[in-house]
């Protein structure tokens, strides 16, 4: 695995962004008025600054989705090692044959429970009302 | 094998495949604009052609004059945003769309060029700029949430009440159907036990069965998902015209503006290509695809392929686009939390039972067929249920009696 195209790339696409930032910079127009400067609210002059308190739900569904987001990456490294075909002896069935496990059966009990608790987690947000958006 | 040759390789690979992919964009909004048109009956850009010749060749330099007019325009910064901030959002936006794409295949491989680069497996070029990524689809996925900086960086640099409900709609909307997304690749991967894009293609290659026919509920879940995390309709409340004006990118003009609409517009491509390489069957097709890439033609038939299935998608997001009207927010949430998360839940189950050997082995030794079946059954009994279910008729307004309470 070499990572250096990744980096090349990531370079590569924000360099474009940036030289397509630039060269508009220099190719426009540049005219500016005290109308021009203000936020655009639709004709209304605006009150206040923006930035304000807002709606608690949205915070709600920022909790909901680290906690189930965590267990969904906790479940990537299980899936990746109990996948596949079965042709070559890899992931759970290597760490059987080298005795870090002792069967296939112990591993697939242990994320039936990691994964019962994600269900019991969802349900009872669901019943305290987290996604109930009014 | 020498570092220099396999870093000139990377090279051109990037400015092929990102000269191809902004091609492509400005293509395809062409594209998109002609099947609007054609979906409410009028003409759509046909006029621009060659200058100065008066040919209009069906309105094909459209997309090179709108990119002469924007490079023109003025790159007006307001007063009351914070500059920095403002200038990263389509930054990160666009390159986060871009960069996800080192990951992705676009073929195969290439036959022997007698080139042999340090990510070449037995001096085959693989059509992939960053090949042997054993993390690939966590690459993507990790960048398609990068996006969702981009939107709330650039809501809240903005300063406006418009821009500023936007992001926070839009960051909502993305985290939550990112879990959908999550769990419907899981499926996925537990069918080929590997984050590598190019292997779980070429497991649906090997076994001939597309994952979309031996897991059609994660297919559902995941295309939905898809759809909800490039903003497109009928998941585009982000940027809603009548309610939010431009959503995030309210206060931006300019070569700032057209960075978010690429961006916006490479995410689709993203999901198009992805949902091409994990559910149906990359650049495989039966009969046309056989054996390893051996001359030129077995490598561009699967160019082609995937291309054109890629393509079809695409075309398919447009569709839908002139078709669906936009969901309301607390659908949006219901059908993210309440539909989607626990549908890729049950498939996730079903899959992981059926491919465990002491479960597989009493339902015909764990044959594909059996699990498509099932797979098949599955997804239809989830379909009955949530029809009959109606999770989104729920009225969530708010009650009079609740308020007071």
């Amino acid at each position: 695995m070499d990572a250096l195209p990744i980096f090349l790339f990531v370079l590569a696409s924000g360099g474009l962004a940036v030289g397509m930032l630039f060269v508009g910079w220099l190719l426009g127009p540049k005219r500016t008025s005290a109308v021009k400067e203000m936020p655009y609210e639709s004709g209304m002059d605006p009150i206040h600054d923006a930035r304000r308190r807002f709606d608690i739900g949205f915070y709600l569904v920022a909790i909901a989705f680290l906690v189930f987001d965590v267990e969904l990456l906790f479940l990537y490294p299980w899936a990746v090692a109990s996948g596949g075909t079965g042709e070559e002896v890899a992931g759970v069935d290597a760490a059987v044959q080298a005795n870090l496990v002792s069967s296939r059966e112990l591993v697939f009990a242990g994320i039936a429970v990691f994964f019962l608790l994600l269900v019991l987690g969802l349900v009872y947000d669901w019943r305290k009302g987290v996604f109930r958006w009014r | 094998m020498d570092s220099t040759t396999s870093f000139l390789v990377a090279l051109v690979k990037i400015a092929v495949l990102v000269g191809f992919l902004m091609t492509a964009a400005a293509y395809l909004v062409l594209l998109e604009r002609w099947i609007a048109a054609w979906v409410q009956d009028r003409k759509g850009p046909n006029r621009v052609g060659l200058p100065l010749t008066g040919l209009r060749l069906f309105g094909l330099g459209q997309p090179l004059a709108d990119g002469l007019k924007f490079v023109f325009k003025e790159e007006f910064v307001p007063k009351h945003v914070d500059w920095w901030l403002y200038t990263l959002a389509p930054v990160v936006l666009l390159g986060a769309a871009l960069a996800a794409f080192a990951v992705i295949p676009f073929g195969d491989a290439l036959p022997e060029l007698g080139i042999t680069a340090v990510d070449s497996v037995d001096s085959y070029l693989q059509l992939i700029v960053a090949p042997q990524v054993d993390v690939g689809m966590l690459y993507v996925f990790a960048l398609s949430s990068m996006a969702v900086y981009g939107v709330i960086l650039g809501g809240w640099s903005s300063n406006n009440k418009y821009g500023y409900l936007g992001a926070l709609r839009s960051s909502a909307q993305m985290i939550a159907y990112e879990l959908p997304l999550g769990l419907g690749i899981l499926g996925v991967v537990l069918m080929t036990g590997s984050l590598q894009i190019d292997e779980i293609v070429a497991h649906q290659a090997t076994t001939g069965y597309w994952n979309v026919f031996a897991q059609p509920l994660a297919f559902v879940v995941f295309v939905v998902a898809a759809f909800a995390e490039a903003a497109r309709l009928p998941f585009d409340l982000p940027e809603c015209e009548q309610e939010l004006i431009g959503g995030y990118h309210t206060e931006y003009s300019g070569m700032r503006l057209i960075l978010f609409l690429i961006g916006e517009f490479m995410h689709m491509i993203t999901a198009s290509v992805l949902i091409t390489l994990l559910f149906l069957g990359g650049w495989h097709f039966w009969g046309l695809t056989s054996g390893p890439v051996e001359n030129w033609f077995d490598a561009i038939v699967r160019i082609v392929i995937l291309l054109g299935k890629s393509f079809a998608v695409v075309v398919f997001f447009m569709l839908v686009r002139w078709s669906w009207p936009r969901f309301r927010f607390d659908q949006l949430m219901s059908l993210a939390w309440k539909v989607m998360l626990p549908l890729g839940m049950v498939n996730l189950a079903v899959v992981a039972v059926l491919r465990e050997p002491m479960f597989a082995n009493y339902l015909g030794g764990g044959s594909m067929f059996v699990f498509m079946l099932i797979n098949v059954a599955v997804a239809a009994v989830a379909w009955i249920v949530t029809a009959l279910l109606q999770p989104l008729a729920a009225d969530n307004r708010p009650r009079r009696a609740e308020n007071l309470a």
